[in-house]
């Protein structure tokens, strides 16, 4: 409960530091750990969570360019609230980044977020599979949601608020639409879900239900009363984006 | 090449550049050499090691030769490797490989295109030949 506290605090202390709207940019920094297949993941998770979660709203350095580059690299995490994404718990990217340019607001490591369940993964994208591509799902959801969260901050740190509540109003919530009951909700991510459940083979009808509702569910709130509405809504997209895919 | 100096394998090291095509080239190239062309008398080692001072890792890079393969031009590799007291015996950029690949679409930093990958085959030959002592390394360029 004290480290939660404590790390609540050095959040607040860091996105406090950022001076004005161009910095509302979180810096995602993976350890890209050649030796060990979580490596991979971390820097394939980083670049999914740039080209595709997070768009506009992350960016990311080399880790080396800290040593061999110049000022400008090194203020990079006094710049920017930073999520520091390791492979192992050597935590090479969280300590580099501060040895070198500034504390991380986050520390992530890929082999914590899998419990161990990267065995099958692989070091290079030659030899890529349905395991490498779910672990790299997983972790890029987590770097995500922690970017939500840390924007959502430094939103309620500019507000000047003392409530853990996110400022809702200006948090991005890019994704899919859908129609609930009358009403449009957007779910974060929508088309990359449907994208991940595509390529597991996931049927496009009524079958497959269940599946979405639970999927969708990790990432998007939903109520016991609106599930079925959220399901047939979730069916007819999935149909939507299969019929386009 | 000064590989017969080294009292064990020779360590591959790329930059893994994250921002840049150039950097998933330099690691493909890498995973290509010591996984598949010379896992015998090669091996790699997480740059971002070096970047923070580990002992081991440092220990690692003063007492083998290194290779580097960097992405581009600020070396990243060459310069970490060199800062923790190894020895870079041979310094690979793959922007010069692109020099017999003019206009070339090698994919992006995620992912590699046909084209890519065969500059990946190329990178990697051409160092995997330079290890093994049959040439001097074609595009690569020596380190001083």
């Amino acid at each position: 409960m004290k480290q939660r506290a404590r790390s609540a605090a050095k959040r607040r202390e860091a996105t406090l530091k950022m001076p004005n709207e161009e910095t509302l940019k979180v810096g995602v920094i993976s350890c890209s750990g050649e030796e060990i297949a979580e490596g991979t993941i971390s820097r394939l998770a980083t670049r999914r969570v740039l080209e595709l979660l997070r768009p506009g709203q992350a960016v990311t350095i080399c880790l080396p360019l800290f040593l061999s580059g110049g000022q400008e690299e090194r203020d990079f995490a006094r710049r920017h609230p930073t999520i520091a994404v390791d492979g192992c718990s050597k935590r090479c990217a969280k300590r580099g980044t501060e040895m070198h340019s500034g504390p991380v607001n986050v520390s992530l490591v890929v082999s914590e977020i899998l419990n161990g369940k990267c065995g099958g993964c692989s070091r290079s994208a030659k030899s890529q599979s349905e395991v490498d591509k779910e672990a790299i799902w997983r972790v890029s959801e987590r770097i995500a949601a922690e970017i939500d969260a840390l924007l959502a901050q430094n939103s309620q740190a500019e507000c000047g608020e003392e409530s853990d509540a996110a400022c809702a109003c200006t948090r991005p919530v890019p994704g899919g639409s859908l129609e609930i009951d009358g009403r449009t909700v957007t779910v974060a991510g929508l088309p990359l879900i449907f994208e991940h459940l595509a390529e597991s083979g996931l049927a496009a009808d009524d079958s497959s239900a269940d599946r979405l509702l639970e999927t969708v569910r990790i990432y998007h709130p939903i109520e016991p009363g609106e599930e079925q509405a959220y399901k047939s809504s979730l069916v007819e997209a999935y149909k939507h984006y299969r019929g386009q895919t | 090449m000064k590989t017969e100096a080294s009292g064990g394998p020779t360590l591959v090291i790329p930059c893994s550049g994250i921002g840049k095509v150039h950097g998933l080239i330099s690691r493909e190239a890498t995973y290509e050499i010591v996984d598949r062309l010379a896992p015998d008398t090669t091996d790699t080692l997480c740059l971002a090691l070096l970047v923070t001072g580990d002992e081991e890792a440092l220990a690692k890079v003063r007492s083998h030769s290194c290779i580097t393969i960097d992405g581009c031009p600020k070396a990243c590799s060459q310069k970490n490797v060199e800062m923790a007291g190894g020895q870079v015996t041979e310094a690979v950029r793959v922007v010069d490989a692109f020099k017999n690949h003019r206009g070339a679409q090698p994919g992006t930093a995620t992912k590699l295109s046909e084209e890519g990958w065969t500059i990946v085959h190329e990178i990697a030959d051409e160092t995997a030949r330079a290890i093994r002592g049959e040439t001097t390394g074609g595009d690569t360029q020596d380190a001083q």
